[in-house]
C-alpha cells in the first residue's frame, strides 16, 4: 500500500517536473494563458466595484465579503486545474480519435496515466495566487479574525472544494465514452461553475438548489465562505458527504465508461 | 515450435459493436437523434486459437475478419462481448496494469507517445513508467542506438518526427521494457528497407536472448516475410492454418517459372508450344522478353516443368519465385469457404464489419 502510495508520489514528482520543463518550450502559450486569466479577473472585480458603487450590499453580502467569494472561489478551481487539466482532451477528442488506448496499455492507473499528461498546468498555479492575493487582501479590509477550528479547517475546505470540481469535470469528460465527445456539456458545467463566483442568496431558488444538490459548486466557494465569514455551519456538514458523493459517482461513470471503450478505426 | 507452452490462447473470442442504424441523407441522419435502432455488428466471431511462446506469429486474416479488434482484446484494450482470452496467464481487460507489465504494443495508425516531446523525454519517462532496471534500459538504448538509429531523432518533438522516424520510436518504445509479448498491429515499416532490416535484427535479439513472443499484423507480405517465422491464419472465427510460412506456401496450387531463352523463336510460338507440350499450363510474355510459366502443381512438378523447358529452349536464365502470399490466402479462403458452406448452418443473422 504505501510502496504503490510513493511510487504515485515518485511519478508524479517526475512527470510534474516534465510538465514544468515542457512550459519552458511553451512560453508564449503561458503568458497567454495568464494574460486571459488575469483579465477575466479583473473584469469580475470590476464588475463587482461597480455595483458596489450604487448599493451598499447585495443579497446581504458587503463589497469585501463578495471579493472575499470571488478570490476563494478560485481557490479550489485552480487546485484541480493544476492537476486535471488533460481532463478537457478526453472530452474534446480522445475517445473520438481512439487515442484514449495508450493510457490502457501502461502499468499505472488509467486516470492518474491520463491526468499526469499534464501535470502542474500553469493556469492553476495563477488562480492559486490570485486567489489567495485576493482572500487575504478582502479578509484584512473586513477585519477578519478566523478562530483556530476555521484555520485549521480553511485547507481541507479548499481540497473538497477541489474534488468536487474534479469530479463534476470527470464525470462528464467520461460521457464521452458514450457520445464520442462532451466537449459542449462539460463547457456548459464550466459555465454553470462560474455562479458559484458570487453570493447564491443573489439567485432564484431553482438556480441555488442547482448549485447546491445537482452541480454542487456551492460547496466549492459559498458554503465554505459562508463559514469562515460568519461561523453558520448550516450547509457545512453536508461538504464531506456532497465530495465524497460527487467523487464516487464520476469514479463509477469513469470505470464503466473505459470499459466500454470502442477503439475505433483499425 | 508444438513443444514451447502457448503464451496466448483465446476461447471462443466475439466482439460485437452495436452501430446505429441510419438513413440516406440529413433527413436520416436527424432521425437517429429519435430513434433507438440499432444494428449488431459482430467483428470477431467466435474465435479460438493458441500462439506458442517465443514464436513469431504472423496474425492473417480477410478483411474485416476483426484482426484488429482482436489484438485490442490480447492487449486489454477492449472487453470481448463473450468468450476470453489469456495472455501470459493473464485476461489482459480485467487485469490492465498487471497485462501491461508483460506486453508492448504498436498501432501503426496512432501513437502512443508524448506528442509534444522528443523520443528522449518519452523514454525517459517510460522508463520510470515501467520500472525499468538501470542495466536493462541501457542496454535497450545501446541497441535503438545501434540498429534505429534513435539518436538522430534528437530533441524534435514527436508530432513533427516523419512516419518512418515516429515508426522507429514506436517499435523502440514497444520493446523497451522487456515485454514477453510485443503487438504489433500494421505498423508501417515496409516503406524503409533499412529500418526493416533493423526490425528484423531487433527481433531475432529479443526472440533469442529474451524469448520475446512477437504477434504481427500487416497487409506488407514483406513485413511479414521479414519479422514472422509463422502464420496463423483465422478465417470466419476458425484457425484454417497454423504453422510455418514455409508451410503456408507451399499450400499453394499454382507455381510459375520465370525464363530467358537464346533461341530466335518469337515469343508468341514459344509460348503457344509451351502450352501445347504441357496441357493446362499457361505461358505469357514477362517483363523484359522473358516468358512466365504458370502451372498447376496438382498436374505437374517443378522438376516436370523444369524438364520440359530445358529440353526445348537454350535457357539463359530461370527464375522460380515463391508463390504470392495473396493467393495462397485467397485459395485457403476459398476452400475453407466450400468445406464449412454445409446446409445445416444457419444464414449468418449478423454481418461482419471491418473494425
Amino acid at each position: 500500500m504505501t510502496r504503490t502510495a510513493l511510487r504515485y508520489l515518485r511519478l508524479s514528482l517526475f512527470l510534474g517536473g516534465v510538465g514544468l520543463h515542457r512550459l519552458a518550450a511553451y512560453r508564449l502559450d503561458f503568458v497567454l494563458g495568464a494574460g486571459a486569466f488575469l483579465v477575466r479577473v479583473g473584469i469580475q472585480t470590476a464588475v463587482v466595484g461597480l455595483v458596489f458603487r450604487q448599493v451598499p450590499a447585495v443579497g446581504g453580502w458587503s463589497y469585501h465579503e463578495v471579493l472575499f467569494l470571488l478570490g476563494f472561489s478560485l481557490l479550489p478551481r485552480g487546485l484541480d486545474h493544476l492537476f486535471t487539466d488533460q481532463l478537457w482532451e478526453l472530452g474534446r477528442k480522445l475517445v473520438q480519435r481512439g487515442e484514449f488506448y495508450r493510457y490502457l496499455i501502461r502499468p499505472v492507473n488509467p486516470l492518474f496515466s491520463l491526468l499526469s499528461e499534464r501535470f502542474f498546468h500553469p493556469d492553476g498555479l495563477g488562480e492559486l495566487i490570485v486567489g489567495a492575493v485576493l482572500v487575504f487582501w478582502a479578509g484584512s479590509e473586513l477585519g477578519l479574525d478566523p478562530t483556530a477550528a476555521q484555520w485549521a479547517l480553511a485547507p481541507l475546505l479548499v481540497l473538497c472544494g477541489a474534488l468536487i470540481h474534479t469530479a463534476v469535470k470527470l464525470f462528464f469528460a467520461s460521457l464521452s465514452f458514450w457520445t464520442v465527445t462532451s466537449l459542449p456539456s462539460m463547457y456548459a458545467a464550466t459555465q454553470v461553475s462560474e455562479f458559484a463566483a458570487y453570493p447564491l442568496d443573489i439567485y432564484h431558488s431553482s438556480l441555488r438548489a442547482l448549485l447546491t444538490w445537482v452541480l454542487p459548486f456551492a460547496f466549492t466557494s459559498y458554503v465554505p465562505c459562508v463559514y469562515l465569514l460568519t461561523g453558520d455551519t448550516g450547509l457545512l456538514v453536508w461538504l464531506p458527504v456532497v465530495t465524497a458523493g460527487a467523487v464516487l459517482t464520476a469514479l463509477a461513470v469513469w470505470r464503466r465508461g473505459i470499459n466500454r471503450f470502442d477503439m475505433t478505426g483499425s | 515450435m508444438t513443444g514451447s507452452p502457448p503464451v496466448i490462447v483465446a476461447e471462443n473470442l466475439t466482439k460485437e459493436f452495436r452501430v446505429a442504424e441510419r438513413g440516406p441523407g440529413l433527413l436520416g441522419a436527424l432521425a437517429t437523434l429519435f430513434t433507438r435502432e440499432h444494428r449488431i455488428v459482430r467483428a470477431v466471431d467466435g474465435v479460438s486459437f493458441e500462439i506458442p511462446a517465443g514464436s513469431r506469429t504472423a496474425y492473417i486474416g480477410a478483411n474485416g475478419a476483426g484482426k484488429s479488434t482482436t489484438i485490442k482484446m490480447l492487449t486489454g484494450i477492449m472487453t470481448p462481448t463473450s468468450g476470453r482470452c489469456l495472455v501470459a496467464g493473464i485476461e489482459p481487460y480485467r487485469e490492465r496494469q498487471r497485462n501491461a507489465r508483460s506486453i508492448g504494443v504498436v498501432f501503426g495508425q496512432r501513437s502512443q507517445l508524448w506528442w509534444d516531446l522528443s523520443v528522449p523525454d518519452s523514454f525517459r519517462i517510460l522508463r520510470r513508467i515501467y520500472d525499468i532496471p538501470e542495466p536493462v534500459y541501457r542496454r535497450n538504448l545501446r541497441l535503438y542506438r545501434e540498429l534505429l538509429d534513435i539518436d538522430a531523432l534528437g530533441t524534435t518533438p514527436v508530432r513533427q518526427l516523419s512516419l518512418g522516424q515516429r515508426m522507429r520510436a514506436e517499435i523502440a518504445a514497444s520493446l523497451l521494457h522487456d515485454p514477453a509479448v510485443v503487438f504489433w498491429d500494421e505498423p508501417t515499416i515496409g516503406l524503409d528497407m533499412v529500418l526493416k532490416e533493423a526490425v528484423r535484427v531487433l527481433v531475432n535479439r529479443a526472440n533469442q536472448e529474451l524469448g520475446t513472443t512477437v504477434v504481427l499484423t500487416s497487409h506488407d507480405i514483406g513485413d511479414i516475410a521479414a519479422i514472422c517465422d509463422s502464420a496463423l491464419v483465422v478465417d470466419r472465427g476458425r484457425v484454417v492454418h497454423q504453422g510455418t510460412i514455409q508451410d503456408l506456401l507451399r499450400t499453394a496450387d499454382r507455381r510459375s517459372v520465370t525464363f530467358d531463352h537464346r533461341d530466335p523463336l518469337p515469343l508468341p510460338a514459344a509460348c503457344e508450344e509451351i502450352e501445347r507440350g504441357l496441357p493446362g499450363v499457361r505461358a505469357s510474355e514477362d517483363d523484359g522478353g522473358r516468358i512466365r510459366v504458370d502451372y498447376p502443381v496438382a498436374a505437374f512438378t517443378s522438376r516436370q516443368v523444369l524438364a520440359f523447358l530445358l529440353d526445348r529452349f537454350d535457357l539463359a536464365d530461370c527464375y522460380a519465385p515463391e508463390p504470392d502470399l495473396e493467393d495462397v490466402l485467397r485459395r485457403v479462403y476459398e476452400r475453407d469457404a466450400t468445406e464449412s458452406a454445409s446446409p445445416d448452418q444457419p444464414a449468418a443473422p449478423v454481418e461482419s464489419g471491418a473494425a
